[in-house]
This record gives C-alpha cells, structure tokens and sequence, in this order.
C-alpha cells in the first residue's frame, strides 16, 4: 500500500462437531504522517496505552507527537464483544498525554470512562513512567485509580540493572481484583483484598549457549502471605538456537494453593527441514483433594517445512488432569507463510549528522 | 579436604567435556575473521574491502574473494575457500540482513568519517569479536536522531522493522521473565513496541474470543515458546487463579470461564461441581472478597441473581459490602446497586 497508509487483519474460523465458529480479532487500517508526527489507527484492534486496561474495541486512536517530546492520544470505540455477539449502547472513550523529559524519561497520565448499557462501567485515571537513565538501569511503572468506586485499581513497577552476562530485576504490583471488573457487575461492590507481590528475578548466561534464569516473589493474598519461585535452564544446542533443551523447576505456595512442577522441553532440528520437539510437565499438587495425586502432560511432534515457506506439523498430546483421568488428543497443522518482503524503497535522505 | 578438591576436579573434567555443548569451545572449523591481526599490521580496510568506497544500497555485498587474500598469502596452507574457515558463516547472514533491511551507504559514511573504518566497527580490534556489524548505539554516536526517536519515525533507516523480525540486541532486549514484564515495559511505549510488534501480536492474547489463535495453540512444535497457557495449564488453571487473584481479568472478560466450564458439565450443581460441599454456606464470602473475578467468571451477568436471592436488603445472606465501601454511584438508579437497593428498597 501506500507509504502512508497500512491494514492488518486476522480472522478465525473453526468447525466443532455441532458448529462453526469465528471471530475477527483484528481489521484495522492505519493512517501515519510519514515522519511520525501523527496517526490514526481506526477499526477492531487492542487498545493498550498508559495506565489504561488493555482492551480490545471498535473504534479510533488517534496519536500527535512533537519532537520536544510531546504526546497527545485520543481514543473511542465499542468494547468487542466475542462471536459477533450484540452490544447495548457500550462505549469507552479517553486519551493520554505524555511528555519526554530529558531524553531519559517519559511521564504520561490516562483518563478512560466505559460504559455499559449506557452505565458507567469503568471511570479510571491514571499515571505511568518509564526512564533508562543509564544504559545498564531502567525502570517503568504505572498506576491505575477507580474513579467509580475510589481506590488504586492496579500499580506495577519494574526496574533492572544489566550488566556483562547478568540482568537482575525487581518488581512490585498491587492489583485489586474487584476493580478490574465493571462497575456494574455485582461482584465489583464487594469490597475486594487487594493481592501485593514483590519480587525479583535474575538471569544469568552461564555460558554462550546456556541461560539461567530464577525469579521468587513475596504475595500478599489477603488469605495470608506466601510466596512462588521458578528456576530455568535453557541450553542452545547451536549458536543459533534452533534446537534447544529447557528444563524447568516451580513451587507455589500460597494459603489454599500449594504445588510444585516440573517442566523439560526438546527441540532437535533432524536436517531438510525436519525437527521433532516434546514437552513434559508434571504438577503435584500438595492437596490432591481427590484430583489425583499428580497431573502429568506430555506433548511429541513433528514438523516439516519447506523452503516456500509451507509447514506441516503433527503432533500428540496426552494428559491427566483433575477432570480427566486420561486424556490424548492428536493434532495436525497446515500453514503457509506469505514472503511479505518487498523491495527496498530508496533512500530517503542522508541524516543529518549533529557532529 | 580432599573431597572438596575430588569435587572440584570431577566438575573441572565434566565442564571441559561440556565445553563444546556449552558453546565455550567451538567444534566448527570456522571462526572469526582475523581482523585484529590485519589491523595491527597496519592493513588498510579498503585493501580487502575494495568495493566498499563505492558499494551502493544495492548490489554485491564487499567480503573479499578468495583472489584477493592470495594477493599477500601467496601460499594458502589449504586449497579450500579462505571464507569457509576464517569468519563464521552467521556474519555473512547478518551482512546480508543488514543490506536488505537497512538504508545505508558506505560511501557518504567513508567521506565522513575519513577513510577511519575502525570508527563505526570497532569490533575489529577485539581478539574474537561475535559480530562486526556497528551497534545500534555506535550509529547514534554521531546520528543522535533524537527527533527521531522521539517521534518512532525509523523508516529513515530501517526499511520495515515488523516485516524485518529481528530483535535488537543492544538495546530494548526482551529478557528475562518478559511475559510477566512486559505489560509494565509498554505502558510507556506502546508506541515504540508497534515499531517491530503488530496489532495481530497484541490480539493473539488480549483480544475477546482469541483462544482458537493463541500463538502456542497454533505453534504446536514450538515448545520452546513463552506463554502463560502452556503445557498442562488445563489441568493447573484453577491453582494458578487462586494463587494470583485477578491475573485472569488480566486478559479474560469476567464471563471467560462460562463458555468452557458448561461444555466441560462442570457448573451449576453437576457432581463435577468446583466448589466443595457446603460452599454456599461457608467460605464462599471470604473467596469472593478474595478474587470476585472468580466469581463473576461464571456467575456475572445473569448468574449475577443467583447472588440477589441471598444477598438483599433484609435477605438472610447478609450485607456483602466489605468494610469501608464507598462508591459514587446512586445506590437507587444505578446498576448494579439499585438490583438490592432499588427503589423503594
């Protein structure tokens, strides 16, 4: 399309043995000022900004940007409803305005109202950040208020240092359940328990082809305190990863909920485009509680591709879980992937160069 | 003692036997161009890389031939191509990338910068450099570009970042545990994420009704792909709802769980039931202050009157406000106060 203009969709259909099904998940159509001081996207697409919930609408977002940093957002729609289901005078509307400060950091604050059957649904303001003020630390956060029924909706933060083969980082949310529902559901007026988590997770490249990673976390669950934790050990098995092992070790413990699981994976390339992968968990949970004592799932396939950008993969899938004692399913998948390459359009212009 | 040094020499022998698998020690033949050596010699770029003075956007990429390293090592110790050993193969690849995907010319570059090569690629003064290719961040040492960037105008130099599909590897890495991250990273910037991301990404997992096109649904052979509904989540989902109350409304509207819950026959008062004997009378409050998106996972919307039965003014279920409720809403006119408190009530 034009350099100024571009569209993107994607559709589902599906057949069950009773129905047919489908769903547009996005069609949208995006206009953009050349040298990006302006857009405007209008169609189904997820609305995710700021503070914001991400939601997924009908609608327009509109964005102006000016090069002392500057940003102003604008948004309406109708909130999707699944399957083409029918809508009741719904509607949100809102925008951010942002501004850069320093060339290091970027403050904004949202403002976004929803309704539904011509109800307020959701009212919320609120406030996020992100700076890099070196190039080995930086730190995001954002923090949603409810208008509606007054109190902190959703905060998270995250900050994390990089250095050689190490990043370490700490996060916090608060996220109070209640408040994520609409405002004109029943269980929103409840007066939820807030959960609050606190946490860290490192990773380190052990050796150029084998990543460690291990994160734990403090929660607040209003049922009490407990924690979760998880270590992974991902190892290349060529530079390039194309083939790969992992392995995986979780532990959740928290008031009423107490598990520990484990993961491995395998993905080996076999050569003319051939490559099995197989994925083992098996979850035991503390309680079984007549659930069994374990749940075990397991996944092999194989898969072909060809230079045209064809796949085929077929793959088996076993399980037993609380609801199934045994359970397998065998899956097959035929896929083309167009080659969207285009040509290269001429150079535009040398930068400017400020030295 | 001597078990600590038995110890340190097993682990000393298993990692030199690993070392290979590790990717500590190379099996492959080939190995980063000697660029160190041919600079140190005092070897002006441009006598290997002649065609770089005058490389175009387009056209051959400047790797000298086989003829051109004969030019001085006039007795080559092995009669294959220079190339297929000295400089790993993947540097060719990213070359190639770069001409396809980048709006550069060397030319311009080489008048700015006076012939000095070593400038923008300063790898090649390093012993065993992973790539040769300039960062990103070395390109912005004199194209400071903050207007730019300011306004996520990259098409001055990238040809199309979404199409192009490769993350950068000097700045905006995705690391560590980024699904959970990744949602506080992009309050900020979605903007700057809708650079490489489309709109199909973001609505694989945050758009209405998109469990069919779940990307690890679709990928089956991709194990190694991240995602929260992986493996047996199935089996898990209820111990992952419970342990992090809300995490579902992160991205699941509150009536997510209906649909699959009444094809499974596990709602209403089947014996596949989720709820023990004698919820309705115990802790069902306490769990409903906890996560109500629980609740209204199936219960919201009509089910929402199973709720009213009880829990109305001067119903035997009790006030269900918890302490300290406030809201600004008109407990008589507006939903969902006035289906207890309606008028008259």
């Amino acid at each position: 399309m034009r350099p100024w203009v571009s569209a993107e969709g994607l559709v589902w259909a599906g057949a069950g043995a009773a129905s047919v099904t489908g769903d547009v998940l996005v069609l949208s159509v995006r206009l953009h000022e050349p040298h990006g001081v302006a857009e405007a996207r209008a169609g189904r697409f997820v609305l995710a900004t700021g503070a914001i919930h991400p939601v997924q609408i009908d609608g327009a977002h509109v964005t102006a940007r000016a090069p002392w940093g500057s940003m102003v957002e604008t948004f309406g729609g109708l909130p999707v409803v699944p399957r083409f289901g029918a809508r009741s005078y719904d509607w949100l509307a809102g925008g951010r305005v942002a501004q850069k400060v320093a060339n290091a950091m970027t403050l904004g604050v949202s403002y976004v109202q929803r309704r539904e059957d011509g109800e307020i649904s959701n009212e919320e303001v609120g406030a996020d950040l992100a700076a890099v003020p070196a190039r080995w630390f930086d730190v995001a956060a954002f923090g949603a208020y409810d208008v509606t029924t007054p109190g902190l909706a959703e905060a998270r933060a995250s900050a994390a240092v990089r250095w050689t083969d190490w990043r370490v980082e700490l996060f916090a949310s608060q996220l109070s359940p209640g408040r994520l529902l609409p405002a004109t559901s029943l269980f929103s007026v409840l007066g939820d328990l807030p959960s609050q988590t606190l946490g860290g997770t490192v990773r380190w490249r052990a050796a150029p082809r084998l990543d460690l990673l291990a994160s734990g976390a403090g929660q607040d669950v209003a049922a009490g305190l407990g924690g979760n934790g998880w270590l992974r050990a991902t190892l290349r098995l060529d530079d390039h990863g194309n083939g790969s092992l992992g392995l995986e070790l979780r532990r959740v413990d928290v008031p009423d909920v107490q598990w520990t699981g484990v993961r491995a994976i395998s993905t080996v390339p076999l050569g003319n485009g051939f490559r099995y992968s197989s994925e083992i968990e098996i979850v035991v949970p503390d309680h079984p509680d007549g659930r069994g004592v374990a749940w075990p799932w397991g996944l092999s396939s194989l898969s072909w591709r060809s230079m045209k950008g064809w796949e085929v993969a077929g793959a088996l899938e076993a399980s037993s879980t609380p609801l199934h004692r045994y359970e397998a399913d065998a899956l097959v998948r035929l896929s083309c992937a167009l080659d969207t390459t285009t040509a290269k359009p001429p150079l535009r212009g040398e930068p400017t160069a400020s030295r | 003692m001597r078990a600590r040094l038995t110890l340190a020499m097993i682990l000393s022998v298993a990692l030199a036997a690993c070392a290979g698998i590790l990717g500590l020690r190379h099996d492959s033949p080939s190995h980063p161009f000697e660029h160190r050596a041919h600079v140190l010699k005092g070897i002006n770029c441009v006598e290997c890389h002649a065609d770089v003075s005058s490389a175009g956007e387009t056209g051959p990429l400047h790797f000298p031939t086989d003829a051109v390293c004969r030019r001085c090592h006039e007795k080559p110790h092995d009669e294959r191509s220079c190339s297929g050993c000295h400089g790993e193969p993947y540097v060719r690849q990213a070359a190639e990338l770069a001409r396809a995907q980048l709006r550069f010319e060397h030319p311009t570059h080489m008048v700015a910068v006076r012939g000095d090569c070593v400038r923008c690629h300063a790898q090649v003064v390093e012993s065993r450099p992973d790539s040769v290719l300039p960062k990103m961040a070395s390109c912005f040492g004199c194209h400071e570009h903050r207007d730019q960037w300011t306004l996520r105008d990259c098409d001055g130099c990238h040809v199309g970042l979404q199409a192009e599909g490769t993350p950068p590897d000097d700045h905006i890495v995705h690391d560590g545990d980024f699904i959970r991250e990744h949602g506080v990273r992009a309050a900020s910037a979605r903007d700057l994420c809708a650079s490489c991301h489309t709109e199909r990404q973001c609505a694989s997992c945050h758009g209405e009704g998109t469990v069919p096109a779940l990307p690890w649904k679709l990928a089956l052979g991709d194990v190694s792909l991240s995602g929260l509904h992986r493996a047996g989540f199935a089996a898990r989902h209820a111990e992952e709802a419970r342990a992090d109350p809300g995490i579902c409304t992160t991205c699941h509207t509150e009536s997510s769980c209906v649909d699959c819950h009444t094809r499974e026959n596990v709602a209403g008062t089947t014996a596949r039931s989720p709820h023990p004997p004698g919820w309705a009378n115990g802790e069902h409050g306490v769990q409903a202050r906890i996560d109500p998106t629980s609740c209204a996972g199936c219960h919201g919307g009509a089910g929402e009157q199973l709720c009213v039965g009880c829990h109305r003014v001067g119903g035997p279920g009790g006030n269900p406000h918890g302490p300290g409720f406030t809201s600004r809403k008109n407990a008589h006119h507006d939903l969902p106060c006035r289906l207890c408190h309606g008028v008259g009530g």
